[in-house]
């Protein structure tokens, strides 16, 4: 542990280096940066930190002025430059080469091997331009350079030394002390937030005294090792005080508290219109930061196939290698797959038979229309979105799974609104800001409106959480549950990998670091990691807390709701008050109290105003704070509308209106990514891949479009025919495209293997949960009672894992609890995915635990009986009766030949097995037997190919 | 280093576009190699280089061979979930003894986990002593391993970045702190393939007294295929789920059964040619099938020698059940198993409290077993392509962790992210190595400090995989075990 001299002596050193830098604040982020690295082990400590003394006189250095500027000015200086500052960083100047970029300095003087200028050349990583190469002689020049303590012979460094400001010692103040001195929590009624609240004080007087640390009771008192206090860090999730900081601290006291009044931001805006160093012009060309235009439908030689522009689209590329739409698909391969594809569940058994007798053109149209007004449409197509919002019933990350047990009320919210066919702006602005949309709090009722608004934004509740304890509720896990929203927002629906710029500057799309903290800041007055909800607070969870602020729960049920359960709790308390005054039975007062219910409330998010102030974390690292950012949109996003601007919600309203501004935004009209991204979801959903195959990720790691005509023709549909999602889900279905048969030949093969140019409909697999559904279905035993809690599960000793038998059980699995740590075995085995955070596209696998389930199980076992039961129903012992129904039932069709005979046949045998088995000899009238040889046809016709895959 | 790369999007249709989007590039630049051999497909099918009509070839399982020389082909991974204390069992630490009852907790106050029950500097209860030709420091709370040290390579320098168990086991399971991600033996079988077409390639023999922390994510696939999912094989019970029918039912109506649905299924793929995924779903049921015959087999101890059993502790208190599962997994790498995983039920290295009782308790639980798993590997050859791999997830701390009664007899000890030891033995490890080392206390690795990412590129490497070049595909980034971080090969441990 360096003693204060030394560190004394190198803030000395230090001050004189930052002398130069071009901003007093910057120069003392910098400081802290060199005191961080201090702390990791690079010890300065004669490490001659731009020593006036030495830089000048050395005889050895090369010359930065004559040799080293040059050089790099001719190798970096294009991107690293005034005009384009990849990784914030500007290697022409002096100036820029001591900030350094986004991950901190690039120079440790006389120690070339820890230098990344040094580093990154050597191990060939820049310039990536081959042609930009350096020669092994400008390369042992930089390493001479750097090795001679990186001397600048120009005449630039005489500025007075630098102090700290606010915006060094806030950051501390915030991670250390805030929780107990800051805006929820007010110990000793002192506020360590901001100056003027230091100098105000607590009740034992000012907490600084400008200009004077020693009598500072703030330095006083952390010196002292009182505060923060060790033993009770855990408590609040905080990190003991460095010492490092206390010097910070120290040296502000000292200078007398500056406060600095200009920002310390690095804005698009700080720059004329076009020239944001850190976005070059250039990158903004990219295809998908454009906003898509209306393409012209093209003119195709196969025009009996063209239903439809989107026909003409797929067949213009298909017609380029002598290819065309497959044939239409038999009309019950048809009605399976969009019965499956709409609804999740096969066809009942009478639409079956209308439809197939229906000869009027528009049969399939009137089909769809039937399909997109059922209430299953909703439960299918929510499952989508469910998937890329992440949702799940539990927090995760920890053993205890914490249950999140309002969390249905989101599902339930995003099945309406699908049903209801929402215009997906609408539903966007909802998700992301619905809290902002009205005035909850002052509203007089609450209607279903208002509801849903903040039931949306359980959106952006989703990522998996285990900050509700101490212990990993630090800093950092809190910023990665904020980091694991921006995930699920920017895969779901920016389509970009924004993730990705959290500790640097995106490698392959221009998005800079400071973009990534803009767009916290337009969250922080929601998700502030120094201000954290958490998300569950109740006595006995964790360790003894003492955050006073927890849990993520509104009110604001609807009035109607509201009232009914107040009324119902207290026409409870009046029959217990009777019950008890007549002295019933425990048992019966045990009853009555076992039927109250608990207050109903909202999983949701709010801003709750007053943010902390933003800034970047080079490096991701919440110790390294850089620059001062406010909210805003990625700088390459911007130009084509209305720029971002943040306006409050309504008079005197407590919330920002930062993620109002922000959906907005998303929303508007010239967008580029926001209607794009979701079209090409539904494509994906419905045509097996994306017209974009990285659903998420549109930039340039992302796959490029096969179709981008198609795709934008399909946005520019979307946005202007209102968002209609099902008038989008009409074009892909309604054409010759989706009506084509799936049957691959030779020449399909050869020409389009992986069917990029849409030759056929894929074959696919049921999903987990159109598996688990028609298992229920096709036994006659499905609950189809929507909405509402979650279904629990139960474990077996041998660990299968199955709804919980109950009288709500057997409903469709979107109303099963989906537990993180807890995930129905059905669900496990078919691909239902992890979510941490989200899903956008599902695995589709093949494996033998598939096999043992569907053969083994108790639960399809007692299905296919149940199964079996119904045909006997049905169709009384008449075996080719029996057989038909079957088909129709599991199907969607009648047997052909074939299946009727082999169906027979099976039966008959199978009744033999059992009879025989029964010691009942090969007595094959035995009606017992034949019961059970049905229930085991029943189970292989599960087991077949032709059930679990649609053509 | 790169994270993500830029898709290749001018090629499309071919082998290769297949690779990036469907299995995403395993090995990077030595995929050409594999172009030949059909690898974990997810949907879709490379049908470029076959026929129409081909044989079923979903196999996500198939034998890969490595980029370049494996020392190991199998790995058996001895999971010491709760944090096994350094300084009591590999690490002696004299000042302990010197300093022992002296304050220290102001000093660490950031790095302890219940503060509250923090004590002074704690010696260790037990004694060490050099062992083997190699002289290394083991102490006398496992006598059986300490005969076998010089098969050991032993790292004393370990370090993690998390002290609470969950994201601690996240990270050292799948090198990231947090759930979501594959698990080392994804990864492996990924790479790899298995060599036993009959039996999964990563198998988990889990304690039927409980789970560990994080249960079944310990074996999670998270992005990978669901074949690279540990399957549990329990040693009570039917051993894998669903195995056996959960309603049985006679031997003449599963045939006619089976038959029926054979039937049915080659009806309804002689309608659908150039759909290979319908001949693999056939092939995965009768992979099921062969797994019914070849677990039962495997896990039959029975037909082993009663000399061999005694070796491995079985039939006796405390080592029988720990002891089943070191047999097991010795029978499962001898038939091809890829990857193995031994757990121990909830946290029992995880002492807190009794440190001179619980731990002592959990390694005469696992001391025998483990050395007569050594001994029978090394007498069965099987040492020479088989991986040992001993550790936990974090270390423990050099103070006392007090019960609440303050008795400092039943004293334990607290997490510590800074310093854990682990060990790896057979296959490729220099045996009698120690390597690295912590500071006085054993409070934080000093030298030659290990990292979980440097341990996950050193099994790999053992594997023949590079940490760099084994990847996928992920929304067009490139995602490894080892994530952005630097790894390095621990070389010193490398025979």
């Amino acid at each position: 542990m360096r003693t204060v001299k030394q560190v004394e002596m190198q803030t000395g050193r230090v001050a004189r280096l930052v002398a130069a830098a071009e901003s007093m604040a910057l120069a003392w982020l910098l400081l802290l940066l060199l005191q961080v690295l201090g702390d990791a082990g690079v010890c300065f400590a004669g490490a001659g930190v731009i020593d006036e003394a030495q830089t000048t006189t050395r005889d050895a250095a090369p010359s930065y002025a004559r040799e080293l500027q040059p050089l790099l000015q001719a190798k970096c200086g294009r991107c690293h430059g005034e005009k384009d500052r990849k990784a914030a960083l500007d290697l022409r100047t002096s100036a820029g080469i001591r900030r350094g970029g986004e991950s901190g300095p690039v120079i440790s003087p006389r120690r070339p091997d820890e230098s990344p200028l040094y580093l990154r050349v050597q191990a060939g990583e820049m310039p990536p331009d081959p042609a930009d190469a350096l020669s092994a002689e400008q390369l042992d020049l930089i390493r001479r350079w750097v090795a001679a303590g990186a001397p600048f012979d120009l005449d630039d460094h005489d500025s007075p030394p630098a102090v700290p400001s606010q915006h060094d010692v806030v950051p501390i103040l915030l991670r250390r002390c805030a929780p107990c001195h800051g805006r929820n929590r007010q110990e000793s009624m002192l506020d360590l937030r901001s100056k003027p609240s230091m100098l105000r004080g607590g009740k034992s007087g000012p907490a600084i005294v400008p200009g004077n640390p020693d009598a500072s009771l703030l330095i006083q008192r952390v010196v002292a090792g009182e505060m923060p206090p060790h033993e009770r860090l855990v408590e609040v999730s905080v990190k003991p005080i460095e010492p490092l900081e206390i010097e910070t601290l120290r040296q502000w006291i000292a200078a007398g508290a500056p406060e600095v009044t200009e920002e310390v931001v690095l804005e698009p805006g700080d720059f004329p219109e076009g020239t944001d160093p850190l976005v070059p012009t250039a990158e903004r060309d990219f295809w998908a930061f454009q906003t898509p235009c209306a393409a012209v439908v093209p003119t195709v030689s196969h025009r009996e196939r063209a239903r439809n522009p989107v026909d003409a689209f797929l067949l213009q590329k298909q017609e380029e290698v002598g290819l065309k739409l497959s044939p239409d698909s038999e009309r019950s391969v048809l009605l399976r797959r969009a019965s499956f594809d709409l609804t999740g569940l096969p066809p009942e058994p009478d639409d079956v038979e209308s439809f197939l007798s229906d000869d009027l053109p528009d049969a399939f149209e009137r089909l769809l229309d039937r399909l997109f007004g059922s209430p299953r449409f909703g439960e299918r197509w929510a499952r989508y979105w469910l998937d890329a919002a992440g949702y799940a019933d539990s927090e995760g990350k920890r053993e205890q799974d914490l249950p999140r047990p309002h969390a249905w009320r989101y599902r339930d919210y995003v099945i309406r609104s699908t049903n209801a066919d929402v215009p997906f702006d609408q539903f966007l602005l909802q998700q992301i800001a619905g809290d902002e949309l009205t005035d909850y709090e002052a509203a007089s009722e609450i209607t279903p409106e208002v509801y849903d608004n903040l039931v949306a934004t359980g959106f952006l509740r989703m990522a998996p959480d285990a900050t509700w304890a101490n212990i990993t509720g630090y800093l950092p896990d809190r910023i990665d549950v904020i980091a694991d929203e921006v995930d699920i927002l920017g895969s779901a629906v920016l389509g970009l990998s924004i993730k990705c710029a959290r500790c640097h500057s995106h490698k392959f799309d221009p998005i800079p670091q400071r973009d990534y903290y803009r767009l916290l800041a337009v969250f922080r007055g929601a998700y502030d990691e120094y201000d954290w909800l958490k998300p569950d607070v109740r006595a006995g969870l964790g360790p003894v807390s003492q955050d006073i602020v927890g849990g993520r729960l509104l009110p604001f049920v609807t009035t109607a709701e509201r009232r009914a359960w107040e009324l119902r709790e207290s026409e409870l308390t009046r029959q217990l008050a009777e019950a008890k005054a007549a002295g019933a039975p425990a048992d019966r007062i045990r009853d009555l109290e076992s039927s109250r219910q608990a207050e109903p409330m909202i999983q949701a998010l709010w801003d709750r105003g007053d943010p902390t102030t933003t800034y970047i974390y080079r490096r991701g690292d919440p110790l390294n704070p850089g620059r001062m950012v406010r909210p805003g949109v990625p700088s390459v996003l911007t130009g084509w509308t209305a720029p971002y601007e943040v306006r409050s919600p309504w008079p005197a309203a407590r919330a920002t209106g930062r993620r109002l501004a922000f959906a907005r935004w998303l929303t508007d009209p010239q967008h580029p990514l926001t209607a794009r991204v979701q079209v090409n979801q539904i494509w994906k959903h419905h045509f097996g891949s994306g017209l974009v195959r990285s659903l998420g990720n549109f930039g340039r790691a992302g796959t490029p479009p096969t179709h981008p005509e198609l795709l934008d023709w399909l946005a520019r549909e979307f946005i202007e025919r209102g968002w209609n999602r099902k008038r989008i889900h009409r074009h892909m279905l309604t054409g010759s495209v989706y009506r084509q048969s799936s049957a691959v030949d030779e020449q399909l093969a050869r020409v389009d293997p992986q069917n990029d140019r849409y030759t056929r409909m894929p074959m696919v697999r049921l999903s987990a949960e159109a598996l688990y559904d028609t298992l229920h279905f096709v036994a006659g035993s499905l609950n189809e009672e929507r909405f509402g809690p979650a279904v629990d599960l139960q474990a077996r000793e041998d660990g299968l894992i199955t709804p919980a038998e109950q009288s709500r059980a057997r409903r469709r699995l979107i109303y099963v609890k989906q537990l993180r740590k807890k995930l129905a075995t059905h669900l496990e085995n078919f691909d239902y995915p992890q979510m941490n955070p989200n899903c956008l596209e599902r695995r589709d696998s093949l494996v033998a635990p598939q096999a043992l389930y569907l053969m083994n199980n108790g639960t399809v076992h007692e299905l296919a009986e149940r199964f079996a039961d119904r045909i006997g129903q049905i169709a009384a012992d008449d075996v080719t009766r029996q057989v038909e129904q079957v088909y129709w039932i599991a199907m969607g069709r009648p047997p052909v030949e074939t299946e009727r005979v082999l169906g027979r046949e099976a039966i008959e045998q199978l009744a033999k097995s059992w009879s025989q088995s029964d010691g009942a000899g090969a007595e094959t009238n035995d009606p017992a037997a034949h019961r059970r040889a049905l229930a085991s046809f029943c189970r292989a016709i599960l087991n077949s190919a032709g059930f679990l895959y649609i053509d | 280093m790169n994270d993500c790369v830029p898709d290749n999007g001018g090629i499309s249709g071919s082998r290769r576009d297949f690779f990036q989007s469907v299995s995403g590039g395993i090995f990077g630049a030595a995929l050409a190699s594999l172009l030949s051999q059909d690898v974990g497909p997810v949907r879709g099918l490379a049908a470029e280089s076959r026929q129409v009509d081909s044989p079923p070839s979903l196999n996500y399982l198939q034998p890969r061979s490595p980029p370049f020389a494996a020392r190991a082909t199998s790995i058996i991974h001895l999971f010491m979930n709760g944090g096994p204390s350094q300084m009591d069992l590999f690490d002696p630490k004299p000042y302990l003894d010197q300093h022992h009852g002296e304050p220290f907790f102001d000093k660490i106050a950031g790095e302890v986990e219940n503060p509250q029950s923090a004590g002074k500097v704690m010696r260790s209860p037990f004694k060490f002593a050099r062992h083997g030709e190699c002289g290394m420091w083991v102490s006398d709370a496992m006598p059986q391993l300490a005969g076998r040290v010089d098969d050991l390579a032993l790292i004393r320098s370990m370090a993690t970045t998390n002290l609470t168990h969950e994201p601690a086991v996240y990270l050292i399971q799948t090198g990231k702190m947090g759930p979501g991600r594959p698990t080392l033996g994804s990864w492996v079988v990924y790479g790899l393939g298995s060599e036993c077409q009959d039996l999964p390639g990563y198998v988990v023999l889990d304690d039927p007294l409980g789970l560990p922390v994080n249960g079944v994510e310990n074996w999670h696939s998270g992005f990978l295929p669901p074949a690279y999912q540990g399957t549990r094989f329990r040693s009570t019970g039917s051993p894998v789920l669903n195995l056996r029918p959960d309603v049985p039912q006679p031997e003449q109506v599963v045939r006619a059964e089976r038959d029926l649905r054979r039937r049915l299924d080659d009806l309804h793929r002689r309608e659908r040619p150039g759909q290979p995924v319908l001949d693999a779903r056939i092939a995965s049921y009768e992979l099921a099938a062969r797994m019914q015959m070849a677990t039962s087999d495997a896990l039959d101890v029975s037909q082993e020698t009663a000399s061999t059993l005694a070796m491995y502790g079985i039939g006796q208190a405390p080592t029988d059940s720990y002891g089943r599962r070191c047999l097991i997994a010795r029978r499962l790498v001898e038939r091809g198993v890829r990857f193995v995983q031994l757990y121990i039920n909830g946290q029992i290295w995880d002492n807190h409290t009794g440190l001179a009782t619980d731990m002592k308790a959990a390694c005469d639980r696992t001391d025998r077993p483990i050395a007569g798993l050594l001994a029978d590997l090394k007498q069965r050859g099987l040492f020479n392509n088989t991986l040992v791999v001993w550790g936990g997830e974090f270390g423990r701390l050099p103070i006392a962790q007090l019960p609440a009664d303050k008795d400092e007899r039943k004293a334990g000890r607290d997490h510590n992210k800074n310093a854990f030891c682990c060990w790896m033995a057979g296959a490729g490890v220099r045996g009698g190595v120690t390597i690295g080392a912590t500071d006085e206390l054993g409070l934080a690795a000093v030298e030659n400090k290990v990292t979980v990412p440097d341990w996950h590129a050193t099994i790999l490497h053992l594997l023949g995989l590079h940490h760099d070049d084994l990847f996928v595909l992920e929304n067009g980034l490139k995602e490894r075990l080892t994530g952005v971080t630097d790894a390095r090969v621990v070389q010193e441990l490398l025979a």
